[in-house]
């Protein structure tokens, strides 16, 4: 491609980390890709590119073509007892084809990011939750508690896509606490203007929790909650029911407890609608993880972490999590088409549909790379909130089969 | 591809033909997809109906069957899912669950009972791209979807700053090309949007707290705007203070402020309870029958409640969330979604010992008997919110048998029967009306012009039921059902999976809205509306959208 013009690209859809920014700048030339512009470090390594040869499809780490590695893959999935669908980075397509693999041959379907998602469903499957969305929070949000580590880290521009520097309701002031984790520098640069607190705890559960007897109006027994004095917290329970839209986040990922979490979080929530308005904000959404999971519940009537056997589906968030299913399986078929994710150890049968950088322990029985939804082909991703879902474009003429293809070309031959 | 029906008993009202009463078997040929008038050539198949009746492939113009409440309803519901699992038979492994079936249980179960084009009412724009990917995934039937608007910032904001109506008609006229829509619905006129500023209840002429414009301002305005874009569905309203006794006045004034315009009440079932008796909750069917009889511009769908199991969704949170006391079993959603409205999962079970079920029960019977025009009045139980379409048979069978009728009625609650004047309703529904409200009705309001009837050029979907005495026997399964001429059910069982169409409606407007529209996005929404936008090739795995044009726009 020596001599291709460069061509700068702008209102780039990003569908990795589940914000959805769709306002990212890239120059392209012939296959390589270079973000410009303002950019998390995220989007801005998995968006680089150079114009290199993709690594070819390969059967037991030999170079074989993209026909032969699906007819071994095809062989593979016929005859294995136990397949394990994992990974399941991909978009609609791509999920919409690995759900019709699973109807064929069999299969339990898990993406690798779901553990804070079922952490999350813990709590809300047994009461339910009250909600919001970005541009509600962006712009109604006049108070935001910020529940374990700095989200930041995670989701770069979280902070800048929230915090608008002229939101429709929210004028009267703006308020961030931190609940656990100090913000970093990049929140605080993002939330110039905003009004920051942070209180340090350990334990968030238990502040949680008085906090939510507190908005209800009653005194929990005892002098401190995770390490955070009564009168701090009943300050700052008395600003919560005085908040006008009060918005409560965290990553049930990262956190241990996430599932305590988020229950407490759903209770503090509830009690404030009592009297005003508040939303939990649960984050996540890596790698379209909300869009598989929606598109499993339409088409199955189960979210992630189901079995389709025998022409019927069963659904059990232990049982069918990688973890627990890879323990019975005999085949992984491993889907990572945004990122270079390496499947997880595993003794059995592996084909790989994957980026093209990724690094395997052990070469996978069969490796198909494919392209990457935003990059190398159009495709559709949703974002966290499991509402607004987003088209991804295509930057470069693609080499590679997406995984939509992949797989059909695996299924029929 | 030609195919021919042969000695079926035609049922067809939009074009006049009744071969039950008469008697008269006659055939229907079909090429290519389309009825056309017979001819003697050699058909490609034939099948015998032996004076089956034939009519026209039902149409539900109202049934929650997709998009982001209903996944919600779905992940809350798990135990509607077990309960329900795939069905012996299915080829794909996809079915299961009764009040939020899948995709595929959802074109299935329909096709089941004949019907080939359902109308999900009620798409929030934000949504509106999963929305479409996920009736993608329904099998068998045609599909389309009512854009919620009314409680969107933007319009609130154009109504607040005085903006002419001109400026609103672009911008639903962007609106509905943006989010490929059939149809404008407002749900709770206003009240969506005010609930996020706290306000719990919204009259027709009480102002939002925010923008101080009324839920009068809100109907009458895109009332206006629905009808000089030309879009050939009026606007389908989900009104104030659903489920409050008392919310028979609210419905009065409602048809009041159309001052003749055309207006369609959904789920009036819901809208017509005054507060007589000692336990303040009546029905006012009887009233408010009256009033849609003597309003020629007014139609309704019912909206019937049917005893069980089942799970509310609607995207009006702030009723939902005053509902939520009521939810079992005792769990609930609610979100609000994007400056465009909300959603609210609410689960339900309709019991038939309950004062206020059995009455709700009553209440939405009355309406069907006592709204004297089939033409006016359509045959819903907002699936899943009053029970699911899979109960639609047994309704059927209350409206034509009264006996079955007043059986069924004096099993329930003995302080709701003394409440309702159901037992003293004599009519009992044809089956030629059956076929008004479920096919040539919706097809007529809906402005579908080659459905919902069997005359040349009509697309080939048709149902055959065989006659049966016991009408719930009867519309519970088919014979066979065509969808655009091809055997898609045969005896009650799903033979093949066809792809369905997505409606869609376009009407012009002026594109000089978009900027003020791009600048929205970018600063309120944090969103590019070009990603906003849903194209054309998202729409049923590429194959586009099946586009009414919009006669009357503005140019």
């Amino acid at each position: 491609m020596a001599g291709a013009a460069s061509e700068t690209i702008h209102d780039v859809v990003c569908g990795f980390c589940g914000l959805g920014c769709d306002d990212l700048s890239v120059e392209v030339e012939g296959r390589a890709i270079r973000p410009t512009g303002s950019i998390c470090p995220e989007a801005a390594r998995l968006l680089r590119r150079l114009d290199v040869a993709d690594r070819p499809a390969s059967i037991a780490g030999a170079p074989a073509s993209f026909e032969e590695a699906a007819a071994v893959a095809r062989h593979l999935l016929a005859e294995a007892r136990s397949p394990l669908i994992g990974g399941l980075g991909t978009d609609m397509a791509g999920a919409g084809a690995l759900v019709d693999l699973a109807v064929r041959f069999g299969g339990v379907l898990d993406h690798y990011a779901s553990e804070g998602l079922f952490r999350n469903y813990a709590a809300a499957q047994r009461t339910g939750w009250l909600s919001t969305t970005l541009a509600e929070a962006r712009n109604h949000c006049d108070l935001l508690l910020v529940v374990g580590d700095d989200p930041a880290a995670t989701w770069g521009r979280l902070f800048e896509r929230l915090y608008p520097e002229a939101p429709l309701f929210a004028t009267a002031g703006r308020k961030v606490i931190f609940l656990g984790g100090a913000p970093g520098e990049k929140a605080k640069a993002q939330l110039s203007g905003v009004d920051v607190v942070h209180l340090a705890t350990d334990d968030a559960v238990a502040a949680l929790e008085a906090l939510s007897s507190l908005v209800a109006g009653r005194t929990p027994p005892g002098g401190s909650f995770g390490g955070i004095d009564c009168e701090t917290l009943a300050s700052l329970a008395g600003e919560l029911r005085a908040s006008a839209y009060a918005v409560v986040t965290w990553n049930a990922g990262t956190l241990d407890d996430g599932d305590l979490v988020a229950e407490r979080a759903t209770g503090l929530v509830d009690a404030l609608n009592v009297t005003t308005r508040a939303g939990v904000f649960p984050l996540g959404g890596r790698d379209n993880i909300i869009g598989v999971n929606q598109l499993m519940l339409w088409r199955l009537g189960y979210p992630l972490r189901t079995a389709v056997r025998g022409q019927a589906s069963a659904h059990d968030g232990a049982l069918y999590s990688t973890a627990s299913a890879l323990a019975d399986a005999d085949l992984l078929v491993w889907v990572s088409a945004f990122r270079p994710e390496p499947p997880p150890a595993f003794a059995g049968r592996v084909i790989a549909l994957a980026h093209p950088d990724t690094v395997f322990d052990k070469e996978p029985d069969v490796l198909i790379p494919v392209g990457t939804p935003g990059v190398d082909h159009a495709g559709t991703v949703f974002r966290m909130d499991s509402i607004v879902s987003l088209p991804l474009g295509a930057l470069r003429v693609a080499t590679l089969p997406s995984v939509a293809e992949a797989v059909r070309r695996i299924a029929e031959g | 591809m030609r195919l021919r029906l042969k000695g079926g008993r035609v049922l067809d009202p939009a074009n006049g033909e009744n071969g039950v009463a008469s008697g008269a078997v006659r055939d229907i040929e079909i090429e290519d997809g389309r009825i056309v008038a017979p001819t003697d050539l050699r058909a490609d198949a034939e099948y015998d109906l032996g004076g089956d009746v034939v009519m026209a492939g039902g149409i539900d113009l109202h049934s929650h069957i997709a998009g982001g409440k209903m996944n919600l309803a779905r992940l809350l519901m798990q135990e509607d899912r077990r309960a329900y699992p795939e069905m012996p038979g299915n080829f794909c492994g996809c079915g299961g669950g009764r009040a939020v079936p899948t995709a595929h249980a959802t074109g299935c179960r329909y096709a089941e009972l004949g019907y080939t084009t359902v109308f999900e009412p009620a798409m929030v724009g934000a949504n509106a791209r999963g929305a479409h990917l996920e009736m993608a995934d329904i099998p068998n039937l045609d599909t389309g979807a009512y854009l919620v608007l009314g409680n969107d910032d933007y319009f609130l904001r154009l109504l607040a700053a005085g903006a002419g109506q001109e400026q609103v008609n672009a911008y639903v006229g962007w609106m509905l090309e943006a989010t490929q829509a059939f149809a404008i619905k407002i749900v709770n006129p206003g009240g969506i949007n005010a609930f996020k500023f706290n306000a719990r209840k919204m009259e027709l002429d009480e102002a939002n707290p925010h923008y101080g414009v009324s839920p009068r301002k809100v109907l009458t305005t895109l009332i206006r705007a629905v009808t000089e874009l030309g879009i050939p569905h009026p606007i389908h309203l989900h009104g104030c203070n659903l489920g409050v006794p008392g919310n028979d006045e609210t419905t009065l004034a409602t048809i009041a402020a159309t001052e003749g315009r055309r207006l369609h009440l959904t789920h009036l079932q819901f809208h017509s309870y005054g507060t007589e008796g000692d336990r303040r909750f009546s029905s006012s069917a009887a009233r408010i029958a009256e009033m849609v009889n003597a309003n020629p511009n007014i139609s309704v769908d019912v909206g019937q409640v049917m005893f069980g199991q089942t799970v509310t969704a609607s995207a009006d949170y702030m009723s939902q969330y005053r509902n939520r006391g009521l939810a079992s079993p005792k769990k609930s959603i609610g979100m609000d979604i994007e400056l465009d409205a909300a959603c609210g999962v609410v689960p339900f079970e309709y019991k038939d010992k309950s004062f206020v079920n059995a009455l709700q029960w009553a209440i939405g019977l009355e309406l069907f008997l006592l709204v004297e025009d089939p033409w006016r009045i359509f045959l819903t139980t907002d699936h899943p919110n009053g029970g699911p379409f899979t109960t639609y048979p047994h309704l059927i069978r209350l409206l034509m048998d009264r006996d079955f009728r007043n059986a069924q009625l004096s099993t329930l609650n003995k302080a709701a029967q003394k409440h309702t004047v159901l037992s003293e309703i004599t009519r009992e529904y044809s089956l030629e009306e059956v076929a008004i409200l479920t096919r040539a009705a919706p097809a007529r309001i809906l402005g579908l012009t080659d459905k919902g009837h069997l005359g040349p050029g009509a697309v080939a979907d048709i149902a055959v039921h065989t006659e049966d005495a016991d009408r719930e026997a009867m519309f519970s399964t088919t014979r066979m059902v065509f969808k655009n001429g091809r055997l898609i059910v045969k005896d009650g069982v799903v033979v093949e999976l066809a792809q369905g169409t997505t409606h869609v409606a376009r009407p012009d407007f002026d594109r000089a809205v978009e900027k003020d529209i791009d600048r929205w996005f970018d600063e309120a929404v944090g969103l590019k509306a070009k990603h906003f936008r849903v194209a054309d090739g998202e729409l049923r795995n590429g194959a586009g959208p099946t586009i009414l044009k919009c006669e009357g726009g503005a140019s």
